[in-house]
């Protein structure tokens, strides 16, 4: 968080409802000036008073013209969303009347908020906690059920409640290393091959964690598969028939498709961000080249590979180099126009794909697309396993989990090192203040408190 | 009412922060009284003959630095001395010392006679002077005022003192000696919020009825560690302490009277120190440890009495009995004094500003056990920084406050202002976020300065630590030049050599005579500033990255109402507060992140606005 970014003196406004056409839309203003600014756009036909529901006419303050009926909300600090001043203004669901809106917000003194802005005001204001206000985002932009379910499971805390548990772990970790160096006279039995075994089994619950973000990424943003094979063999097709629609421009003449094209789909539950590119091969015009290029790199990068052969042709060289791609990665080998008689060997092709499924399609007569969306839903997904119970989503949490892992790796090598104490304490306090940024910070009161819940001391 | 006196500043109570305020305030230039009850108990240390310890002794050090009182009087009063924490690293190695208790207190007294500009005078003090929301002296028990401009108040556990020994309890700041019951009711007259806290002292034993052939001896150091960066004289160690168990016998005698401890049976309402246990606790607490430590420690040179530490309740006295008789070696000891708990008044300290002046009246000070502490060496400590701040205060001159990164001191005060206390509050070494840097081997390299500019530390003794410096310095250097080469292949300066796990300096004098010249403590130095190097540098990054923000200056009368945004109550808070700077505004008690967010945007945008505008006469001059 960039405090140098904030300014809590603005009052910022945004529209609340997501983009499109619907039936009613909400804008939403927050800050100090929120009720002078929504006074100005709305005028209440009874008094506004806090927590209630009000009528009105929305007004264009410019040429003092009522352009639409609207009811509001007035939220006074700090019982809302924010903690700060409020008000919700709920009109009907057009774009254009919704916009309007907003501007004349603007023009009254309002900024336009940024993404994530509300929920940032409200973290501000200690009215919820960091992995909490992450969840909330991600509950409005959810674009699966799986993701959803999952943001829901991290709102209500499951994540929080796994991040708690490390704490007390490090914080028990941290009151051996402490009452060790704090009552040299007492006699304590500190063992420090015990703590090493405690930091190296904290050390493998971060990774797990750590781990959990693949899955979580998947889920979020969707995997991404690129559509690889020679030119004309029907990538685009299929990419159209995987869509449900006319996404991509189809034409019997190879090289058709020049540039790439993204779009995500869902499959079951599980998002995918498919990419269609230009055929593999050998290039016939410059554009084509560097769409060939471009697709290569993007072949490289994405999480699976759909490799689509031609059934009414032989494996060719350029078949074989497309198959190479796909060897360290996961993928499918999809072969496209089984309408058509086959000239491919199978065999031969079973030889090459060492084990990875071999699907036959006809994606112009949608023809076994269904076996293909359930292969892909076996294939490509990282593992749903049953300790993945909690799962991260965020580069922030990951690269936060690094740290503290890190940390925590020092830790252990100085101690095993024979470095004193507090060295490895001051080696695992950069992990304690991290920590602090995915949850409550670790205080000093809160080691002491365990020390003394531990170990009898004191005269 | 008889107006007796008219001083500058008047201290009450001469315990251990009461000794260094008024020295503090006297040295500085300002008529100075100091109240006591007792004149025979000046300093008196009223539980454990022992000074120091973790974290205790590393206060001890920077109250010395300063030009406080404490540590030269621990070696000056000192019997047996011990560097804690040997086997473990130079920052969390602390002195400790036992000390003979009579001598302490009458070698207090005596410095004290000598100070000019200093008056003592035995007197209880009843009630406060004030008008105006300002302290303008105090009135005692006989009806005399004695008229200041400033007042510091150190009264220890004798605020509304309780003893308690079984269901027995009675009145008293200490055994048999009247408590300042009025004092504290004049405190909560003045509308300051009072908690109420326990503390106890274990039964004092006669050391001739004591089979000492049953416990084990606990020698003092070979080398004796002195506390005081100016102490000249050899140490040396005059008794042995013991250690001892108890047993199963001792635990199920204190389980079976349980119902007769105050503690356990509801009578005490204060909160005690988990680290300061008593033995009913321990027991009750820890119910599968089968014996607890104790020490024998003597009390000093010319009187037998033991004190038995570990042994504190408050359980009454023929329990207290009881209890030795279960122990081979005690059976036959005769108690001389019995154990005690005690409760007291302390003000919750988040009603005080960092230099520990009252927020609601000015020039009051409060240090010691009144803020809610416990312990000599935090006592001493605040004692020395209100009697430093008092006299700043009256010179107009800014408050001298320690930040955390600085030294305990600041920990200690910042911990007390911003947290507040629900027990007696100790000092521990994991408080501090720069425990490497907060070492007792560079207290004088982080605090003399200050204490030479507050006139504490004397000429003479300023140039000694110029001339200290000067010489590690060159040490330094010289390490970081010479190299040496093994045979075994690898050439190393002496401070890479030094840098690695299992090499000490003791390791690399062979390869450089020079740093035979170097006493213990500069050797401490040296290898701490070394072997932390890399630590210590990525601290100070943090530091500085931190006071950037914390530095940014809020101009003085500053009408807070001007920045956009603040609610009512931060407005207000930060009026009464008047904080000069961010950092200073982060403490007070109860403004959040998103003031602070609000106030550096202000500020911020005031500083942009001043550097953006000398550029604008050069733009129009071009066009």
């Amino acid at each position: 968080m960039i405090i140098q970014e904030i300014d809590l003196t603005k009052t910022i406004i945004a529209i609340a409802t997501p983009p499109g056409q619907s039936a009613l839309g909400i804008i939403r203003l927050s800050g100090p000036k929120a009720l002078e600014i929504a006074m100005k756009i709305f005028r209440a036909k009874t008094e506004l008073k806090a927590w209630s529901l009000v009528q009105g006419t929305l007004i264009d303050f410019e040429k003092d013209e009522a352009f639409d009926e609207a009811t509001a909300v007035y939220f006074p600090a700090p019982r809302s969303y924010t903690r700060e001043d409020m008000v919700e203004i709920i009109c009907h669901g057009s774009p254009i009347i919704l916009e309007e809106v907003v501007r004349l917000g603007l023009k009254a003194g309002a900024r336009l908020a940024h993404p994530g802005e509300f929920t940032l005001r409200a973290y501000l204001h200690g009215r919820i906690d960091l992995l909490q206000a992450e969840a909330v985002n991600d509950l409005i932009r959810a674009t699966s059920l799986t993701q959803a379910r999952l943001s829901y499971g991290q709102l209500s805390g499951r994540l929080s409640k796994k991040i708690d548990s490390l704490r007390k772990a490090l914080i028990d970790l941290l009151s051996q290393v402490e009452a060790a160096i704090e009552f040299p006279d007492e006699g304590l039995q500190i063992n420090l091959e015990e703590i090493s075994r405690k930091i190296k089994e904290i050390v493998r619950e971060v990774d797990k964690l750590i781990q959990s973000h693949d899955l979580g990424q998947a889920m979020m943003q969707g995997l991404t598969l690129a559509l690889v094979g020679r030119a004309n063999v029907g990538k685009s097709t299929l990419f159209n028939a995987l869509l449900e629609k006319e996404r991509a421009i189809v034409s019997p003449y190879p090289g058709t498709t020049r540039d790439y094209l993204e779009e995500r789909i869902k499959i079951g539950e599980f998002l995918f961000k498919l990419i269609d590119m230009a055929g593999l091969g050998q290039p016939g015009h410059p554009v084509e080249e560097e769409g060939i290029r471009r697709g290569q790199a993007l072949a490289s990068q994405a999480q699976g590979l759909l490799v689509i052969l031609d059934n009414s042709q032989p494996i060719s060289q350029d078949d074989y180099e497309i198959l190479g791609l796909a060897q360290d990665k996961k993928a499918i080998l999809v072969i496209n126009k089984i309408d058509l008689p086959s000239r491919l060997e199978r065999r031969q092709l079973e030889n090459f794909a060492s084990g990875k499924p071999i699907i036959e399609v006809s994606a112009l007569h949608k023809t076994n697309l269904d076996k293909l969306r359930k292969a892909m839903l076996e294939v490509f997904p990282p593992a749903m396993r049953q300790d993945h119970e909690e799962v991260i989503f965020h580069w922030r949490e990951k690269v936060a989990l690094e740290r503290i892992k890190e940390a925590l790796t020092q830790a252990c090598e100085k101690l095993e090192a024979g470095y004193s104490e507090e060295i490895v304490a001051e080696e695992l306090r950069p992990a304690t203040e991290v920590l602090g940024q995915l949850t409550g910070e670790i205080k000093s009161e809160e080691i002491i408190n365990a020390i003394f819940q531990e170990f009898c001391l004191g005269k | 009412m008889a107006i007796i006196g008219e001083y500058d500043i008047i201290v009450v109570g001469a315990g251990h922060a009461g000794c260094e305020a008024a020295w503090a305030a006297s040295q500085m230039g300002f008529e100075t009284l100091l109240l006591t009850i007792h004149l025979e108990t000046i300093a008196q240390m009223s539980c454990n003959p022992a000074v120091g310890g973790l974290a205790k002794g590393h206060l001890v050090r920077e109250i010395d630095a300063l030009g406080g009182l404490m540590g030269r009087l621990t070696d000056e009063t000192g019997i047996q001395f011990r560097l804690l924490n040997r086997s473990r690293g130079p920052a969390v190695q602390a002195p400790r010392a036992q000390c003979d208790k009579a001598k302490y207190r009458l070698t207090m007294k005596h410095w004290l006679e000598g100070v000019p500009r200093l008056t003592l005078f035995q007197a209880i003090v009843i009630d406060l002077l004030v008008a105006n929301g300002q302290v303008r002296g105090v009135r005692t028990l006989d009806g005399s005022e004695f008229i200041s401009r400033a007042v510091i108040l150190t009264p220890g556990t004798f605020l509304n003192g309780l003893i308690h020994i079984g269901l027995q309890s009675y009145p008293a700041g200490r055994a048999n000696e009247p408590p300042s019951i009025e004092l504290s009711q004049c405190l909560r007259r003045l509308g300051l919020k009072i908690i109420r806290l326990k503390t106890g002292t274990p039964m004092r034993l006669d050391r001739q009825s004591i089979d000492w052939s049953y416990f084990t001896p606990q020698p003092g150091d070979d080398e004796p560690v002195p506390f005081s960066f100016w102490t000249q004289k050899k140490l040396e160690n005059k008794i042995l302490c013991y250690l001892g168990y108890t047993n199963e016998k001792t635990h199920e005698i204190i389980r079976r009277n349980l119902d007769k401890s105050p503690l356990y049976s509801g009578k005490i309402k204060g909160i005690g120190p988990r680290y300061c246990p008593s033995i009913e606790d321990k027991v009750v607490k820890f119910p599968h440890h089968n014996r607890h430590q104790f020490f024998l420690e003597p009390e000093g040179l010319d009187t037998t009495e033991i004190y038995v530490n570990g042994l504190s309740s408050s359980l009454p006295l023929e329990v207290q009995r009881e209890i030795l008789k279960s122990i081979p070696g005690l059976d036959q000891a005769k108690i001389l004094r019995p154990a005690y708990g005690i409760e007291y008044d302390a003000v919750l300290p988040t009603q005080l500003k960092p230099n520990l002046e009252l927020i609601e009246i000015e020039n009051l000070f409060l240090a010691g056990q009144i803020n809610g502490t416990s312990g000599y060496e935090e006592a001493a400590a605040q004692g020395l920084i209100a009697g430093i701040n008092a006299a700043l205060k009256l010179k107009g001159k800014p408050p001298f406050i320690l930040r955390r990164d600085q030294a305990y001191i600041g920990v200690l005060i910042d911990d007390l202002i911003t947290r507040g206390v629900e027990e007696p509050y100790r000092l521990f070494t994991s408080r501090a976020e720069y425990r490497l840097n907060l070492r007792i081997d560079n207290a004088d390299e982080r605090l003399t300065p200050y204490g030479y500019q507050f006139g504490l530390i004397k000429e003479e003794q300023f140039q000694k630590y110029l001339k200290k410096r000067e010489k590690l310095k060159k040490i330094m250097i010289f390490l970081e030049r010479e190299k040496i080469s093994f045979s075994a292949g690898g050439s190393f300066t002496l401070k890479n050599y030094l840098k690695m796990p299992q090499v000490s300096l003791s390791d690399v004098i062979k390869y450089a005579p020079i740093l035979e010249e170097l006493t213990a403590e500069e050797k401490r130095f040296i290898e701490a500033e070394i072997k932390y190097e890399g630590y210590l540098k990525k601290q100070q990054r943090e530091i500085e990255e931190l006071n950037q923000v914390n530095e940014i200056k809020i101009p003085e009368d500053f009408n807070f109402q001007e920045v956009p945004g603040l609610t009512r109550e931060a407005v207000e808070k930060l009026g009464k507060f008047k904080p000069r700077t961010l950092g200073e505004a982060k403490k007070i008690p109860g403004i959040t992140p998103a003031t602070i967010i609000n106030l550096y945007v202000y500020f911020k945008k005031i500083k942009q606005a001043k550097t953006k505008k000398p550029s604008e006469p050069k733009v129009s001059r071009e066009t």
